[in-house]
């Protein structure tokens, strides 16, 4: 019904026909975009606030989700770390009442730098930050140097001798201890576990079940195979030749025959409770010369340098001994 | 009349100007049409919109996910941390406790995460973070887990220390006298008693101790008898130290405890002497276990000197009071 439409002019108080030029054309469809897009706004707002598209709903729907198990996780982690915390109680206690020592931090990949404010100097300056990092770095490699270089030494001297004397040296841990946890008492001064006086313990030991297998720590030959009630209870030597023996005690059984050869990292005997033992554990001690020396400089074979400086720091700082 | 200004038409019949009315349903039939219309247009405007730039609320909403799994993200952080922690715990357990106190570690299937679970959390699935989720929630039920476990494994242990220390002060596992006497006879049989002459068995350790040797118990425990033993012993202390353990010391001097008394290791107990039936002053040690000799050579080492025995029984003396 496309009439003509009329408009009234009180000027000429004629009626003009409504004639729409172009650009009042453009006008209108620009107002009548403008208007229909604010309406458009309008009806979004409207319409967001009664209904969700399909993706928004499961969009909030995965958002409430996540928000609840969001809180109810860290509530939770709130509780496992007190258990946590609890658990590292007890594990301190355990270590001091069954090693009579204090246990060590669990920090020990940072190499054990650290505990008291040694940079408190160094505080207060411009670049204090940097400086004190720097310092600390220092530290941690002076002492990385530190280990190392002893390490060195015996290599050097290694390298001087023959390639026979590399292999006959006891340079591997005389159990499985891969992540340390098996080493327990060191070489030097311990509270005696019976006699609770200060007593020089000439090797060291390693906690693991009876059972465990013993390994020979060098190529060398049986010198000894000792079963005892008393002392060391059963035990082994092995004689490495260029002044070196090494000795397993408190064997539970033996693997080897006397005057037999062995091979490093071969099977001579099983772990044990035997002689004056506090638990079934490996006394291990190695002679240069009759003498005994610290095991500990002779696993060079099997330890990183980080490894080797934890085994020093848990070897030293046990209390007492086990046997 | 007037004409206002508003939109005319001309009418054909009466050949007048006349004003455009509507009736109010063509009003509201304009209006329903033009409604329609816009409600269309907004469709087409939203589709468009949110073809070309997303849906505004989508975005807010994917930007609070996006938040709340980067918190979720730094639990799972924690939780990792924590895993590790149990890890330390683990190795505490398997390599150093269980074996001092000869206890079997826990059989490693116990430490293994739990797998599956997902049709316990059936809320969870269905999301874009699904995957996630679900890996943290099983990781939390990894960790409660573990960490019931290693809280009962540690009160096991935490027993049996407790125990383990009590029977280290029980056990009878020191010389009774100074390591500086000689020993005399050990466990044997002997052809001819020094005093009856007939053949016997010895089953005890001789100590060849001058009258008046201070005797120190060997270990905590009971003092079931302390008097005059008519058998030969003469005057003798036996101790009970529990675990099936009995020491005997005869041919005392002077008993210093009475029956009933509770020593602890290092305790004077008496002197030794020449009574009951003895060919000279000694010291008679004998241990039992449930009623079995032992060979008490088996149960002290001779590897202290003189002045370290003594430094023990002061430290001993002055230790802890005895514990029931």
């Amino acid at each position: 019904m496309a009439r003509t439409r009329y408009r009234f002019n009180p000027e000429s108080l004629s009626f003009d026909r409504v004639t729409l030029g172009f650009g009042a054309i453009i006008m209108r469809s620009l107002a009548y975009i403008v208007g229909s897009a604010m309406i458009a706004v309008v009806y979004w707002v409207i319409f967001a606030a009664f209904f969700d598209s399909p993706k928004e709903k499961a969009l909030k729907r995965e958002l409430s989700q996540l928000t609840v198990q969001y809180e109810i996780l860290s509530r939770e982690m709130g509780d496992m770390e007190e258990v946590l915390h609890h658990l590292q109680r007890t594990d301190d206690n355990l270590y001091r009442a069954i090693f009579n020592a204090e246990p060590l931090p669990v920090s020990y990949r940072e190499g054990g730098v650290g505990g008291l404010n040694r940079y408190k100097d160094l505080e207060g300056f411009n670049n204090s930050e940097l400086v004190i990092e720097t310092a600390k770095r220092l530290d941690k490699i002076r002492k990385r140097i530190y280990t190392q270089s002893k390490s060195f030494d015996e290599l050097i001297a290694l390298t001087k001798e023959k390639e026979a004397m590399v292999r006959c040296i006891p340079a591997i841990m005389p159990i499985s201890n891969r992540d340390l946890t098996r080493t327990a008492s060191g070489y030097g001064p311990r509270i005696h576990p019976y006699y609770k006086i200060i007593k020089f313990h000439t090797g060291m030991d390693f906690t693991a079940p009876s059972g465990t297998e013993v390994y020979a720590t060098g190529d060398g030959v049986v010198s000894e195979i000792i079963t005892s009630n008393r002392g060391y209870g059963n035990y082994i030597v092995v004689d490495h030749g260029f002044g070196y023996t090494s000795l397993y005690a408190h064997l539970d059984r033996f693997n080897a025959r006397k005057g037999q050869k062995v091979q490093r990292g071969e099977v001579i005997g099983f772990v044990g409770n035997t002689g004056m033992s506090l638990a079934p554990h490996l006394h291990y001690e190695v002679k240069l010369n009759g003498r005994t020396v610290d095991p500990v400089n002779y696993y060079f074979n099997d330890l990183t340098p980080e490894e080797y400086e934890r085994m020093i720091e848990l070897a030293s700082k046990t209390g007492q001994s086990f046997d | 009349m007037a004409f206002k200004s508003g939109k005319y038409f001309f009418d054909d019949v009466d050949l007048q100007y006349k004003r455009v009315r509507l009736p109010f349903s063509r009003r509201l039939l304009r209006f329903a049409v033009w409604f329609a219309a816009s409600v269309i247009m907004f469709f087409i405007y939203r589709y468009a919109f949110t073809k070309t730039f997303g849906s505004p609320e989508e975005a807010r909403l994917m930007s609070s996910i996006e938040t709340v799994m980067l918190e979720l993200n730094m639990i799972d952080r924690e939780m990792d941390d924590m895993i590790e922690r149990l890890n330390e715990f683990r190795l505490s357990d398997d390599h150093r406790y269980r074996p001092v106190l000869e206890m079997d570690t826990l059989p490693s299937n116990f430490r293994q995460p739990a797998t599956g679970g997902i049709e316990r959390y059936g809320e969870l699935t269905g999301f874009i973070n699904s995957g996630t989720l679900l890996e943290l929630v099983n990781k939390r039920d990894h960790i409660a887990t573990q960490l019931n476990l290693q809280n009962e494994s540690f009160r096991a242990i935490s027993d049996k220390t407790t125990e383990w220390r009590r029977q280290m002060e029980y056990l009878p596992i020191i010389s009774p006298v100074n390591v500086s006497f000689r020993l005399g006879d050990g466990i044997k049989f002997r052809e001819k008693h020094p005093v009856h002459g007939n053949p016997q068995w010895h089953h005890g350790q001789d100590f060849r101790t001058p009258v008046g040797t201070p005797v120190y118990a060997t270990g905590a425990g009971t003092v079931i008898e302390a008097g005059w033993n008519s058998g030969g012993f003469g005057n003798y202390v036996v101790i009970d130290h529990g675990y099936g353990f009995r020491t005997t010391y005869g041919h005392l001097s002077a008993v210093k405890t009475v029956k009933g008394a509770l020593v602890k290791r290092g305790d004077r107990i008496g002197l030794s002497g020449n009574t009951g039936i003895s060919s000279g002053p000694h010291l008679h040690y004998q241990i039992d276990l449930f009623g079995k000799i032992q060979n008490p050579l088996h149960y002290f080492n001779d590897d202290l000197t003189e002045e370290e025995y003594i430094e023990m029984i002061r430290i001993l003396s002055a230790g802890a009071q005895y514990r029931q």
